[in-house]
C-alpha cells in the first residue's frame, strides 16, 4: 500500500502547524546520548528513543549520495521524502524502503507538510540551489535541524539572514561542505589556522570557472500537472518564468548571484561555496575579505582585513584533483585537492604525521559530524556562521566580477562602502508568497 | 571550533542601510547608467514578451532609480512579473518605491499581496504600520502573517505594540506568525542593549500557548537578555522534561556570555541524570576559556559510566598538564572501554609541559605504567629516542614491544637504522614481527625517501636471506627511484627467493616509473615465470594510467613486440578495448597478422573503431568499409 501523502492543488494550504507543534510541547523527554561511539549510535543497535528521525527534501543526484550516507548510520531513522516530481518521490522512496525492508517511507509533495511532522528531528535539503536558504529556515522556525547543500544561499542577505536565523532559533545546520571533515583538507587548513606555515599572505581558491548559471526566462511549455511535477513549488522564491523541462535539472537553474550579463555570476558559488570555504577556514573563519578586485589574468583577488589575498583562480593549476586550495605563508606553504593528496612547501610541516589520502569523499564523516551536533548541539563544522562567511565572500566576489571593478566591504555594516550599485546587489526580493 | 560570527544586529543593519541608500540614490548612479535606465524603461512600456520584461527589473534593480518606480508598480498586480518588480522595487532606493509598495496593498489581495507585504517588512518602512496594522486583521490568514512577519521586521515602538496586542487574540497559523513578528522585535532591543524590554517580550512569548519553536526561540533570548541573571532561568531549562527545551539549554550554554555559568553548570553536572550529564558536560568543555576543570575531570574519575566517557573525552579540549595523572591511573582501568578513552585523550592532551612530564616519568615506571606511558610517546610523537632505546633490552615484552612501535612513531632517518638493526639482527625473535612493523612504519613517513630507500637498500646485503625479502617489501611501501632500481637489480639477482619476490612487487609498483623496468625485465629476468610477470605488470600500468593515448599505444606496441604467449598479447588488445584511440586501432590492425591472436585482434578493431565513431572520430579511412 502506497504511503503517498500529497496534497491535491486545490486543498487549502497546510494543515495546522501550530496544533502539531503545540503537541510536541508535553512529550517527555528521550533520553539523551553521549560522544562515544556507543552511545552516538556507531556501535551496535540503537534503541529508538535515541534515533535522530530524519526527512528528505528535493533528493535528487547529489541529494541521493547524501541519503547514501545517512541510511547506512545505526541511529538514524530515514522515514519521509519530499519532491516536487512525482517520479522522484517514488525513486526515493523505494530506496529508502529497501533499506530498510518495509514500505514505511512517506512521501509529500510540498515540504511544509514534512515538516508539520512532528516526529522528524532533522531534515536533509538537496534542492536545487533556489531553494536551499528558504527550505533551511522555514526548516529551522519549524524546530528542525538540517544538513544543507551548498551553494546554500543567492544573495549576501540570505547569507547573513541564515546564519541569524540558525542562532534564533538554536538549531543545529550542517551545509554540504564535506571537506571540512576530511583529514587531509583539514590538516592542511590545520596549518595555515596555527600559524605552521607563518604569518598567511595568500590563500588560493579554485571556483572552476566564474561564469553565469542565471538561467532567465525560456520559452513556455505545456505545464504538466501538479501532482507529476509541481512547477509553482519547484520555483519556489524564484521569480516567475513559465515551465520548461530543461529547467528542471537544478543544474540548469539559478545559481548563487543569479545576475544578468555576460559575466553573470554563480560560478563562483558553485565551487567556491567549497574552496573558498576552506580558504576561510585556513584563515580561521574570521570575517570575509573587505576588498575585491575586478578579475584579471583568470584571477579575482581580495583582501582580508589583515592583508591575506584570498585568490579566485579560475583555470589551470595544480594536479590535485578538483577543489584545490593552496595557503601561503611566509614561511612556508600547502596544497591539497580533491585527490586525497597534499603538497607541502617542506615535509618538516608533517611532523612526522601521516595523513589519510582518502580522496574528496566520502562525505560521510560529515554526515556523522551533523548527526553528532544534533544529539550534542555542538556546532558541527559546516555551520551556518562559517558557511555565511564563506558565501559572502563569494558573493562579493560576483558582485565585482559583475560590475567589473573594485568593490569594499564593511564587516561591520555589511554594506559596500559607497558603492550604491553593489549595495543592491546584495539581496533579492523572493517570489511570492515566500519570506526568509 | 572558533567561527566569527556576523554579529546579532547584522540583519538590522542591513535592511536599514537600504534606506540609508536613498539620500545616495539618483545622484550616485552614474550618468550611463541613468541611459541604461532609459533604454530599460521602454522596455517596459512596450508589448516586449514577459522575459524580456523580467530580465529589464533585474537591470534595474541595479540601475533604476525613482524615475522607474511607476513603471515597476504597474507589474505588481501581473502574476507572472510581479516577483520581477519587487526584485527592483525592493532595493531602489527613496520613499518613491515605499510609496508604490504601500499603494499596491490597496488594490491586490492573495499572494501578489503577501508578497507586495513581504517587501514592505523587507525595506522595513515604518511609514507602512498602519497599514500593515490593518491587514493584520485580513481575512486571508496568509497576508495577515505576512504583515506580522512584516511589523516585526520593522521592529520600532509601533509595531511592536502591534503585536503585542495582535498576540492576545490571534489564533491559528497567524498566532505563529504574530509570535515570530514579535520575537523580532526582541532580537532588535536586545541587540539596541534595550534588554529589559526584550526579557518582557521573550517572557510573555514563553508564557503564550505557542509552537514549542516559539517557545524555544523565546527562552533562548530570555536566558541572554538577562545576562548574568539568566543564569537561573538556563538551569531551569536543563531540567525541563521537553526535549527540546533541554536541548536549547545545551546549545545556550555554550554561547552563555561570561564566566559565572561555568560554576553553575558544574553545579548541575552533578544534579543531572547520567544520560543529561554526559552532555553537559560536552557544552562545559566547548567553553574552554572559563571551564571549570576540576568538575569535568571529577566526572571522568568517579560515577556513571556514560558521563566518565563523556568527561574523559571532554578533556581532549580543555584538560591540560593537571589531568595527566588522574587520566594515565583511568588509561590502566580495568574497564577496557573507559581506559581505551582515556588513552585516546591522553594522545591528543593539550597543554605545555605535558610531553616533557611523559619523558621524565619512564624512567621511574613500573609495570603497566612504562608500556603506557612508551605509547604516549609514540602517540604525541614525542623524540625520547634515549628512553626507547633503553626499552628495548626490557625483560618484559609488552614493553619492548611498545618501545618498537613507539621508535616507527618518532625515530627520525639518522636513526632509522636503529630500527633496521632490530629487524636485520633482532636480539629477541620474539620481537621481530614488530620490529618490521615498526620500521615500515618509520620508513614510509619519511621525508626523504630516497635517503631513506639508500638506508634500507644497504642493509640488504647483511640481511639473513629471510630478511632480505622484508626489506624489498618495505622498499616497495617508501617507493621511489632507489627502491625501484633496488627491486630491478633483486629481480636479476642470483637468489630465487629475492627474484621472487622482487618481481611480484614490481609487477604490483603503482606508478609508470616502473614500466621500463617491468620491460626490460619481461626479456631479461632469470626465469620465464618472472618474465611473464614483468610483462603482465607492464600491461598492467597500460591499463591503469592516465597517459596521453599515444603514449598507451607505443607501450601496448613494446608490450606485444616482447610477449611470446597469447594470453598476453590478447591482455593488450584488452587494454586498446579499454581505451578507444586512433593509435590504439592502428594497433590493432597492425595485430591481426600476429595469427594466433587474428581474430581478437579483427574484434578489438572493431570494438575500438565503434567507439570512436560514436566519439564522432572517422575511422573510415583506417577501417574502410566497415
Amino acid at each position: 500500500m502506497s504511503n503517498e501523502q500529497v496534497k491535491s492543488p486545490t486543498q487549502t494550504p497546510r494543515r495546522g502547524f501550530l496544533k502539531t507543534a503545540a503537541a510536541t510541547a508535553g512529550a517527555a523527554i528521550a533520553a539523551p546520548t553521549i560522544i562515544p561511539s556507543s552511545a552516538l549510535g556507531l556501535d551496535g543497535a540503537v534503541a529508538p528513543s535515541e534515533r535522530v528521525v530524519v526527512g528528505g527534501i528535493g533528493i535528487g543526484r547529489r541529494g541521493g549520495y547524501d541519503l547514501s550516507c545517512f541510511l547506512p548510520q545505526k541511529d538514524v531513522q530515514f522515514v519521509a521524502v519530499c519532491d516536487v516530481k512525482q517520479k522522484r518521490r517514488g525513486e526515493v522512496k523505494k530506496i529508502v524502503d529497501d533499506h530498510y525492508g518495509n514500505q514505511k517511507c512517506a512521501t509529500y509533495r510540498d515540504f511544509r507538510d514534512l515538516l508539520d511532522r512532528s516526529d522528524i528531528d532533522a531534515v536533509l535539503i538537496a534542492t536545487g540551489p533556489n531553494w536551499h536558504s528558504t527550505a533551511a529556515m522555514t526548516a529551522a522556525k519549524a524546530g528542525k535541524d538540517m544538513y544543507c547543500e551548498k551553494p546554500v544561499t543567492k544573495n549576501i542577505a540570505q547569507s547573513l539572514i541564515l546564519a541569524e536565523t540558525m542562532r534564533r532559533t538554536g538549531r543545529v545546520f550542517q551545509a554540504g561542505t564535506q571537506r571540512r571533515n576530511l583529514p587531509h583538507f583539514a590538516f592542511a587548513c590545520e596549518l595555515a589556522r596555527t600559524g605552521k606555515l607563518g604569518k598567511l599572505t595568500k590563500v588560493y581558491a579554485h571556483p572552476m570557472g566564474m561564469k553565469a548559471l542565471m538561467s532567465g526566462w525560456l520559452g513556455p511549455e505545456p505545464e504538466p500537472d501538479p501532482e507529476v511535477v509541481d512547477w509553482d513549488m519547484y520555483l519556489g522564491p524564484a521569480a516567475w518564468r513559465p515551465f520548461n523541462k530543461k529547467l528542471l535539472d537544478g543544474f540548469n537553474f539559478e545559481k548563487g548571484g543569479g545576475f544578468v550579463g555576460a559575466f553573470s555570476g554563480g560560478g563562483v558559488l558553485e565551487w567556491g561555496s567549497h574552496c573558498v570555504d576552506l580558504c576561510q577556514w585556513a584563515v580561521d573563519d574570521c570575517p570575509p575579505p573587505v576588498q575585491y578586485d575586478p578579475p584579471k589574468d583568470g584571477e579575482l583577488v581580495a583582501r582580508y582585513e589583515n592583508g591575506t589575498e584570498l585568490i579566485f583562480r579560475e583555470k589551470g593549476w595544480i594536479p590535485l584533483g578538483s577543489c584545490p586550495v593552496r595557503f601561503e605563508g611566509e614561511t612556508g606553504w600547502v596544497e591539497a585537492g580533491d585527490s586525497g593528496k597534499m603538497v607541502l612547501s617542506s615535509p618538516e610541516l608533517l611532523a612526522g604525521r601521516e595523513v589519510a589520502e582518502i580522496g574528496g569523499y566520502p562525505a560521510t564523516f560529515h554526515v556523522r559530524d551533523f548527526l553528532d551536533c544534533v544529539k550534542t548541539r555542538r556546532q558541527p563544522k559546516g555551520n551556518a556562521d562559517a558557511a555565511c562567511n564563506a558565501h559572502i565572500a563569494c558573493h562579493a566576489a560576483n558582485i565585482a566580477l559583475y560590475l567589473d571593478r573594485q568593490v569594499n566591504y564593511d564587516n561591520s555594516t555589511h554594506e559596500f562602502i559607497n558603492d550604491e550599485q553593489a549595495n543592491r546587489m546584495r539581496s533579492e526580493a523572493l517570489r511570492e508568497p515566500w519570506r526568509l | 571550533m572558533h567561527t566569527t560570527r556576523p554579529c546579532l544586529r547584522t540583519f538590522t543593519l542591513f535592511i536599514a542601510s537600504i534606506a540609508t541608500l536613498a539620500i545616495l540614490s539618483v545622484a550616485a548612479v552614474p550618468i550611463s547608467a541613468a541611459e541604461t535606465e532609459a533604454e530599460l524603461l521602454a522596455v517596459l512600456r512596450s508589448d516586449a514578451p514577459g522575459g524580456e520584461k523580467a530580465i529589464v527589473c533585474k537591470k534595474l534593480a541595479i540601475h533604476g532609480s525613482n524615475s522607474a518606480v511607476p513603471e515597476l508598480a504597474k507589474l505588481l498586480s501581473d502574476p507572472k512579473l510581479s516577483s520581477w518588480a519587487r526584485i527592483a522595487l525592493e532595493v531602489i532606493p527613496g520613499d518613491d518605491a515605499d510609496e508604490a509598495l504601500r499603494l499596491a496593498t490597496q488594490t491586490l489581495d492573495g499572494r501578489l499581496l503577501v508578497g507586495t507585504i513581504n517587501s514592505i517588512g523587507v525595506r522595513q518602512d515604518a511609514g507602512a504600520v498602519e497599514i500593515l496594522a490593518a491587514r493584520l486583521q485580513d481575512n486571508d490568514p496568509d497576508v495577515a502573517s505576512a504583515a506580522a512577519v512584516a511589523l516585526g521586521r520593522i521592529g520600532n515602538d509601533a509595531a511592536t505594540q502591534l503585536l503585542q496586542q495582535a498576540l492576545q487574540i490571534a489564533s491559528g497559523d497567524v498566532r505563529n506568525a504574530v509570535a515570530e513578528g514579535y520575537l523580532l522585535c526582541a532580537e532588535r532591543l536586545h541587540g539596541d542593549d534595550k534588554s529589559g524590554a526584550a526579557t518582557e517580550i521573550y517572557d510573555e512569548i514563553r508564557e503564550a500557548e505557542l509552537p514549542m519553536q516559539r517557545i524555544v526561540e523565546a527562552t533562548r533570548g530570555a536566558i541572554l537578555s538577562r545576562n548574568e541573571d539568566g543564569i537561573a532561568l538556563l538551569m531551569e531549562t536543563f531540567r525541563s522534561d521537553d526535549k527540546k527545551l533541554f536541548q536549547l539549554a545545551l546549545g545556550t550554554a555554550r554561547e552563555f556570555p561570561g564566566g559565572e555559568v561555568d560554576q553553575a553548570l558544574a553545579e548541575e553536572l552533578t544534579r543531572a541524570t547520567p544520560q543529561r550529564a554526559a552532555l553537559i558536560v560536552q557544552a562545559m568543555a566547548d567553553r574552554t576559556d572559563t571551564v571549570v576543570l576540576d568538575a569535568v575531570l571529577q566526572a571522568a574519575q568517579t560515577g556513571d559510566k556514560q558521563v566518565r566517557g563523556s568527561a574523559i573525552d571532554a578533556l581532549k579540549r580543555v584538560g591540560d598538564i593537571s589531568v595527566l595523572s588522574p587520566l594515565l591511573t583511568i588509561a590502566l582501568d580495568q574497564d577496557a572501554e573507559l581506559a581505551q578513552a582515556a588513552k585516546d585523550t591522553l594522545a591528543e592532551l593539550p597543554g605545555e609541559g605535558v610531553d616533557a612530564k611523559i619523558v621524565a616519568m619512564l624512567p621511574d615506571a613500573r609495570g603497566d605504567s612504562y608500556p603506557l606511558l612508551i605509547d604516549l610517546v609514540g602517540s604525541r610523537r614525542i623524540d625520547a629516542v634515549p628512553d626507547l632505546v633503553r626499552a628495548l633490552d626490557h625483560s618484559d615484552p609488552a614493553v619492548r614491544g611498545a618501545a618498537l612501535i613507539a621508535l616507527g612513531e618518532t625515530v627520525s632517518l639518522e636513526k632509522l637504522s636503529l630500527l633496521i638493526e632490530q629487524v636485520v639482527a633482532p636480539k629477541r625473535a620474539e620481537d621481530a614481527a614488530i620490529a618490521r612493523q615498526a620500521l615500515k612504519s618509520a620508513s614510509v613517513r619519511m621525508p626523504d625517501r630516497e635517503a631513506c630507500a639508500a638506508e634500507l637498500a644497504s642493509a640488504i646485503g647483511r640481511a639473513p636471506a629471510t630478511t632480505k625479502t622484508v626489506l624489498l617489501e618495505i622498499l616497495s611501501d617508501v617507493g621511489g627511484t632507489t627502491a625501484l632500481q633496488t627491486l630491478a637489480t633483486s629481480a636479476k639477482s642470483s637468489d630465487p627467493e629475492l627474484q621472487d619476490t622482487a618481481s611480484r612487487l614490481l609487477g604490483k609498483w603503482n606508478n609508470l616509473d616502473a614500466a621500463p623496468v617491468l620491460l626490460d625485465l619481461s626479456t631479461t629476468a632469470p626465469a620465464e615465470k618472472y618474465q611473464v610477470r614483468a610483462l603482465r605488470g607492464y600491461i598492467g600500468l597500460a591499463r591503469k594510467f592516465s597517459m596521453p593515448e599515444r603514449n598507451r599505444a607505443e607501450m601496448c606496441k613494446q608490450a606485444l613486440e616482447v610477449a611470446s604467449r597469447t594470453d598476453e598479447q590478447k591482455l593488450v588488445l584488452e587494454v586498446l578495448k579499454l581505451h578507444p584511440s586512433v593509435a590504439g586501432l592502428k594497433l590493432a590492425i597492425v595485430a591481426q597478422a600476429i595469427p594466433a591472436i587474428k581474430a581478437d585482434a579483427t574484434a578489438a578493431a572493431a570494438d575500438i573503431a565503434q567507439q570512436l565513431r560514436k566519439k564522432g572520430v572517422d575511422v573510415s579511412r583506417l577501417m574502410p568499409g566497415a
